[in-house]
């Protein structure tokens, strides 16, 4: 390959990187750097677009032979999540966040990209670590919150084993194949081996911790609550994205059988029933849609229960439309002062009389995290429930859909308590904003796919 | 086809009506009320035009379009019209502008979003009625619940928030359920033929071993049937419709409830037929425990509300009664029956949230010889209940008599071959009319005669809006109960349609 061609493979990672050092420099020569959030913008768009160029273009190339690879596909992937990060910055705007929260992001988003390509285990780690290390500090920057140091350490110890278990899984596997090559793992899932069976199994586990299944979930409603809204926006739809994406890189269109589809269906089957059960009894809205997530991440979960080419498609389409919806919400959440008891159920309560749009537009948001028709959320569940029915798992499909009916009430709830009130919140708070120009994007995001999903989905 | 986009133009007419109420300024609420009352009379005007042009004598759907929407899926955007569905969306189409015209005066709250919530429910309505794709019926089936919850749940009466999340959750089972069924019909016929379609003629030919058949009727069954709906799966609908604003009882009874009956003639029955021609006996059984169940229940009640709501639950079972009996009459009788009950039962509604605007009180007991301190209004009240008892020259005497004359003729075919049950069934059936009449009359009775006693007296008797309402929706009772071989023209093919696919064999090649 030319030099000009490995460069062109890897440009989203490329312009990140500049982003980064930019504002790195920035913050070294002026004293109130005010451009980091246009340049973190800035940055964010040309990665996304530069991504989704590689995708129209078809692009295939091995920069790195054996350790990074660009498939159109995964290009598609990391322009749809590296968009995600816009409306996080709109927000962060609107939350003045502490300067730090830019460079930081940026490396995040960083690490996501690597993991999207990683072709052996060491891109991925690498991924994996840049992606993780920065929300750990991310999720300490909330500091006037003063849960958030506690917070961050549960993420940062959990997170910690989830790497450890990670590393143990990748030696086993490396002294059975004596390859660091991710298609090892791949292997590992027939070979009735017992190392390569503890390998798949660690490594299976650490990704359960990554993405919150339930029993593996306890930090994250306490990372939820503890961090920043645009933090928490961040770790709900990229770093719930960057985790599943590695697993789809891992499994890959590998024909699997039952025990591994057991191991793979049952966890993530309780963590829809459980996330949903207890997001029930939440009286704060970022916890509750913490276990929503939980719930979430079991959806995203079963689309490894398809045939090997659905997976792919399943776990974006629904990371996507999960995404978005969670993303208009954080967008319109009404903010104001930066206590816990702004996140409070109750001061939702006749929302829609003092904010309509910004009810509307959290219904919306509701209604398409629990799946109800026409959102988008519905498309996505229905593409995972139908692969898992195609693939013959019909017990498990239906015993998911029974599961994701659990889920519909708290999110009901939400809008019961904006639109059904007329109780107005103790303590209103302060000063009431939503972040506009992220909800107006989301909502264009959720417009195209519930009208044209099969224009989305012929191109994943 | 000019038909296929006036179609097309009324499905989306209440889109465009939510469009125009945006743009209204805020407390503009007098505007807000008379753009949706045109909106709808518009749509109901060019309804009835499409009802004019559609041929009775003509197979098949009509009005129709078809443009792939997810090609991955074999989902089709499908839409166009049959016999049955035609009925259907003129029935939808007729109660839009009596619902918004009928809440002029009871909703002063949140008025812009109310009728935004109207037009949001009368699309979703529509659109089921109209989709010819089982993705696309799908989704049109469940968006109806939003617009209802909410509707239940912000302008509804005291215990409305436990209403509506009882609403919701009790369809949103039946839902989850249907939607586990779609997809593994769809994912069967896929496998033995080939054909990745969603489509309901596709869908029609998918063949299914028996047991399979059931657990799937079984499933799309328990969906619609909540709908309904049947006991005793019947328990939302009083808390339902008691809290609902008058607006919301009216949809529900007069369009809402139908979609469960619609659903099992145009997909539950035709698709499974060898499960459904099995369980004959067992839907009959379910129908007319409905009707005597429903009734004896609207026997004692003291809500005047609940009445209604329980007289619903009989009404429809007379449609399941019809339509499980597979004879042509009977199923004909069964379309004709769920528009006189969405008539009658509308005009009920209406005509209880006419008094208690008047008397803020649901409460029997408190009325009294109305006859004389609201004559006209009395007047009304008297025909819709005959109507709905079904007294000879109104629409419920055409739909009862012809349902009991199908289950009669049915379940004689099935005494001379040996099941008694059907017979004993349909005799219990026609205990549901005495029943009916005695409830309908006890509550007349109570309401109108006798010494003369109301709340917050004095009344004013009906204004010019209410009057108009009402003549309009007697006026339409009356044409069904007089001339219904128009509608029975229209409907003829389809009932025949739906008879002979669920009369046809389709268990796969020898298996069983």
């Amino acid at each position: 390959m030319s030099w000009q061609a490995i460069f062109a493979a890897m440009l989203p990672e490329h312009i990140l990187l500049a982003g980064l050092v930019g504002l790195i420099v920035l913050e070294i020569v002026a004293d109130h750097p005010r451009g980091s959030l246009g340049v973190s913008i800035v940055t964010v768009c040309l990665a996304a677009v530069a991504a989704l160029a590689l995708n129209l273009g078809g692009v295939h190339a091995d920069p790195f032979p054996g350790q990074y690879s660009v498939l159109p596909g995964m290009s598609l992937a990391k322009a749809l999540v590296l968009a995600f990060a816009l409306p996080v910055l709109l927000f962060a705007r609107e939350e003045r966040t502490n300067l730090r929260f830019y460079p930081l992001l940026l490396s995040s988003l960083y690490g996501f990209c690597l993991i999207v390509s990683a072709e052996s285990f060491l891109t991925l780690f690498l991924g994996l670590e840049l992606m993780s290390l920065p929300v750990y500090v991310l999720v300490l920057l909330g500091i006037r919150r003063p849960d958030s140091a506690e917070a961050a350490l549960k993420y940062l110890v959990l997170g910690g084993t989830a790497t450890a278990l990670f590393l143990m899984g990748v030696a086993l596997l490396y002294g059975g194949a004596a390859s660091l090559s991710i298609a090892a793992f791949a292997t590992a899932l027939h070979s009735p081996d017992v190392m390569a069976r503890a390998a798949v199994v660690l490594i299976v586990t650490a990704f359960f911790i990554k993405a919150a299944i339930v029993p593996f979930h306890a930090w994250a409603p306490d990372a939820y609550e503890g961090a920043s809204i645009p933090v928490t926006a961040f770790m709900a739809t990229i770093i719930k994205a960057g985790v599943l994406l590695a697993v789809v890189r891992l499994v890959g269109t590998e024909p699997l059988a039952r025990p591994m589809i057991d191991l793979l269906a049952i966890l993530p089957l309780v963590s829809i029933v459980w996330g949903n059960l207890a997001a029930m009894r939440q009286t704060s809205f970022r916890r509750m849609i913490a276990y929503s997530s939980i719930a979430h991440a079991g959806y995203l979960f079963y689309a490894f229960l398809g045939d090997g080419a659905t997976r792919f498609q399943g776990v974006v389409f629904y990371l996507v439309a999960y995404g978005l919806a969670n993303l208009l919400a954080f967008a319109a959440l009404p903010r104001g002062g930066e206590d816990i008891a702004a996140d409070r159920l109750d001061n939702f309560k006749g929302l829609f009389r003092r904010r309509p749009y910004a009810a509307l537009m959290i219904g919306i948001a509701m209604l398409s995290l629990a799946g109800i028709p026409p959102f988008p959320g519905f498309i996505a569940k229905f593409l995972i429930f139908r692969n898992v029915m195609a693939a013959g798992y019909t017990t498990y499909a239906v015993l998911g859909l029974v599961g994701s009916y659990l889920g519909i009430y708290f999110y009901l709830r939400v809008i019961q308590f904006m639109f059904m009130s007329a109780d107005e919140p103790e303590k209103a708070p302060g000063t009431v904003r939503i972040a506009l120009a992220a909800s107006v994007l989301c909502l264009v995001g959720i417009a195209i796919f519930a009208l044209l999903p099969g224009f989305v989905l012929a191109r994943l | 086809m000019a038909d296929a986009t006036l179609l097309s133009i009324v499905l989306y007419l209440p889109l465009a009506g939510i469009a125009m109420l945006v743009a209204v300024a805020r407390g503009n609420d007098e505007l807000v009320r008379r753009i949706s009352l045109a909106v709808m009379t518009l749509q109901f005007v060019l309804t009835a035009v499409l009802y004019a042009h559609f041929d009775g004598a003509v197979a098949g759907l009509q009005f129709e379009t078809r443009t792939p929407w997810i090609a991955d899926w074999g989902v089709y955007y499908h839409i166009g019209l049959d016999g049955m569905s035609i009925l259907l969306v003129l029935l939808t189409a007729f109660l839009g502008p009596l619902v918004v015209a009928g809440a002029f005066s009871a909703i002063t709250r949140d008025v812009k979003l109310f009728y935004a919530m109207v037009f949001l429910i009368q699309f979703a309505m529509l659109g089921t009625f109209v989709a010819q794709d089982l993705f696309l019926f799908y989704l049109f089936w469940e968006t109806m619940l939003i617009p209802m919850f909410l509707i239940i749940g912000i302008w509804g009466g005291e215990r409305r928030i436990y209403a509506t999340i009882k609403f919701f959750l009790y369809t949103a089972f039946g839902s989850i359920l249907m939607l586990a069924a779609v997809i593994y019909l769809v994912y069967s016929l896929q496998q033995s033929s080939g054909i990745t379609s969603f489509a309901f003629t596709d869908l029609y030919k998918a063949q299914l071993p028996l047991s399979t058949q059931v657990v799937l009727l079984a499933a799309f069954g328990l969906s619609f049937a909540i709908k309904v709906p049947m006991v005793p799966l019947h328990t939302w609908l009083p808390d339902a419709h008691v809290e609902a604003p008058t607006a919301g009882s009216v949809i529900l009874a007069g369009v809402l409830l139908k979609m469960g009956t619609y659903g099992f003639m145009k997909l539950g029955f035709p698709l499974f037929p060898d499960a459904t021609r099995m369980l004959v006996p067992a839907i009959m059984a379910l129908s007319v425990i409905s009707i005597i169940y429903g009734a004896c229940l609207a026997l004692v009640q003291n809500d005047i509300k609940k009445i209604i709501a329980y007289s619903s639950i009989s009404h429809l079972g007379y449609v399941m009664l019809g339509l499980a009996s597979l004879d042509l009459v009977g199923i004909q009788g069964a379309v004709i029956q769920m528009v006189s009950h969405g008539l009658t039962a509308a005009g009920l509604f209406l005509m209880v949230g006419m008094i208690y605007e008047r008397c803020h009180t649901r409460d029997l007991a408190a009325y009294g010889g109305l006859a004389k301190l609201l004559p006209v209004y009395s007047v009304y009240f008297m025909v819709l209940t005959l109507a709905s008892v079904g007294l000879p020259t109104t629409s419920g005497f055409t739909g009862e008599f012809l349902v009991l004359l199908g289950a009669f003729r049915a379940s004689w075919q099935m005494h001379l071959q040996g099941a008694t049950l059907p017979l004993v069934l349909s005799s219990l059936a026609v205990l549901g009319v005495v029943l009916g009449a005695l409830y309908m009359l006890r509550f007349a009775q109570g309401f109108m005669f006798g010494a003369a006693k109301a709340p917050h007296q004095p009344l004013q008797d009906l204004g010019f809006r209410e009057r108009a309402i009402l003549a309009i929706i007697v006026a339409a009772v009356f044409w069904l109960g007089l001339f219904p071989e128009g509608p029975m023209q229209k409907t003829e093919q389809a009932a025949k349609q739906y008879r002979e696919l669920v009369m046809t064999e389709r268990l796969p090649g020898g298996a069983r």
